[in-house]
């Protein structure tokens, strides 16, 4: 405690009065000075402080208030106004979301359309073999089963020759085998 | 062991001539220790100020520290005078920081000026007397109306009045006494225990059984750590209650008819 150095540091001087007993501050010779200079200087200190630093520090203060309120106006406009951008942009994301799903149908129809019309005219062409394909069928079997007329004809000639030992006439080969078929 | 009194003995710094003040009679201006403390805090509030008192949005330590200690009064001075407490702002704040400069300094030099009686007097009639100016040249005759509580029956205004009289009377008083007594009890105390330090110190080197003294000397430094902490936050303390007493007794003339 820096007080405890004191009574090597204080002179002697005032001895005089110390040694009445009793506080040191009850020694009235020292008061007039003291209440003069306190009030001198307490006078000084008040209109420097009320003068010159308060009014700094007071207005350091209500310029910071002042700022951050601003800032935080200004925070809160551009706030709203990028919500309201944020709205359109999602009104016209929504808009080309539509229109590109108006397109993809239009798209998927078109294409369906012209798969059906490819398909058709596959099937025609199709057709148009199969039917070709059919007379040729058709047409093989006729001949096919007029042979068969020949080849029986024969086979019941040679039959004939094989079990009377007499060959049958075209003509009743014939006649026999128009009256078997019908 | 040293007087622990011995620390308020005001010695003269440098001799200055007696000036024949008006009103006051003989006064010798000279410097003394007193007033070297004095003119310490005035000039360390001065440079702290000068220091702290920068303008930048985001504030410094320094800066902080200042703005912090201007909000504490303008909010005390507010909160209990109301809206015109910006008016007294000022003066409450000189008041405070003032003290606060002066028993902060004590804790660090060797002469505490608020533990001078004709200083703490001196601070307390001039907050007094500001208190009865402005009352009167605020509510002129009005000013009765303090020691006349409002709303009581008049058979007990015989005993209220006098009561309200006595306690404005002794506000003055109780003002000084309570920094004074604050700062030089804390100070005698310190000085005490400091000095059982050194005794018992000094005791136990004779050895024998009075070895056992050191311990008492350990005892002795742990206290003045402690009470030096203690003394700290006493030296704000005062301060701030020095300031908050001035609130309250000018919002009592300013506030008037809401008595």
């Amino acid at each position: 405690m820096a007080n405890d150095t004191t009574q090597t540091h204080e002179s002697t001087g005032a001895d005089g009065h110390a040694s009445g007993g009793g506080l040191p501050q009850f020694q009235f010779v020292w008061w007039p000075g003291q209440v003069v200079w306190l009030l001198l200087i307490f006078v000084v200190l008040y209109v420097l402080l009320s003068k010159l630093f308060l009014p700094r520090v007071g207005g350091t203060i209500q310029t910071r208030a002042d700022k951050i309120a601003a800032d935080v106006a200004q925070a809160r406009d551009l706030k709203t106004q990028a919500e309201a951008e944020s709205a359109t942009a999602l009104a016209e994301l929504a808009k080309a979301r539509s229109h590109a799903q108006r397109t993809a149908s239009e798209a998927k129809a078109k294409a369906n359309a012209e798969a059906a019309t490819r398909q058709a005219a596959e099937e025609a062409v199709l057709a148009e073999k199969l039917a070709v394909a059919e007379d040729r069928i058709r047409v093989s079997r006729d001949a096919a089963l007029g042979n068969v007329r020949t080849i029986a004809s024969d086979i019941a000639a040679a039959i004939t020759d094989k079990l009377t030992g007499v060959a049958a006439t075209t003509d009743e080969v014939e006649t026999a085998l128009t009256a078997a078929k019908a | 062991m040293a007087d622990p009194m011995h620390q308020f003995q005001i010695n003269k710094v440098v001799d200055l001539p007696t000036v024949n003040l008006p009103g006051l009679g003989v006064v010798d201006l000279s410097i003394t220790n007193s007033v070297v403390a004095m003119g310490m805090a005035a000039g360390l509030i001065c440079v702290f100020f000068a220091l702290a008192a920068r303008q930048a949005v985001v504030p410094g330590r320094l800066q902080s520290v200042g703005e912090m200690l201007y909000s504490l009064v303008d909010d005390l001075a507010g909160s209990i005078i109301g809206h015109e407490g910006k008016v007294f702002f000022p003066f409450v704040f000189t008041l405070f920081s003032f003290i606060l400069a002066m028993n902060f300094l004590g804790m660090f030099l060797v002469f505490t000026a608020t533990s001078q009686l004709a200083v703490t007097a001196t601070l307390a009639l001039l907050t007094i007397l500001t208190v009865v100016v402005v009352g009167f040249s605020r509510n002129g005759i009005g000013m009765y109306k303090l020691f006349v509580p409002s709303g009581v029956p008049w058979p007990l205004l015989f005993l209220m009045v006098p009561i309200e009289i006595i306690s404005f009377l002794v506000r003055p008083v109780t003002l000084a006494l309570r920094l004074f007594g604050n700062m030089i009890g804390g100070h005698v105390v310190l000085k005490i225990f400091a000095g059982f330090i050194i005794s018992l110190g000094l005791l136990a080197s004779g050895g024998g059984i009075a070895s056992l003294g050191i311990l008492g000397s350990v005892v002795s430094l742990g206290s003045v750590v402690a009470l030096t902490a203690l003394e700290f936050i006493v030296a704000f303390l005062q301060a701030f209650v020095f300031a908050a007493l001035t609130c309250v007794y000018l919002n009592d003339v300013v506030n008037l008819d809401s008595h």
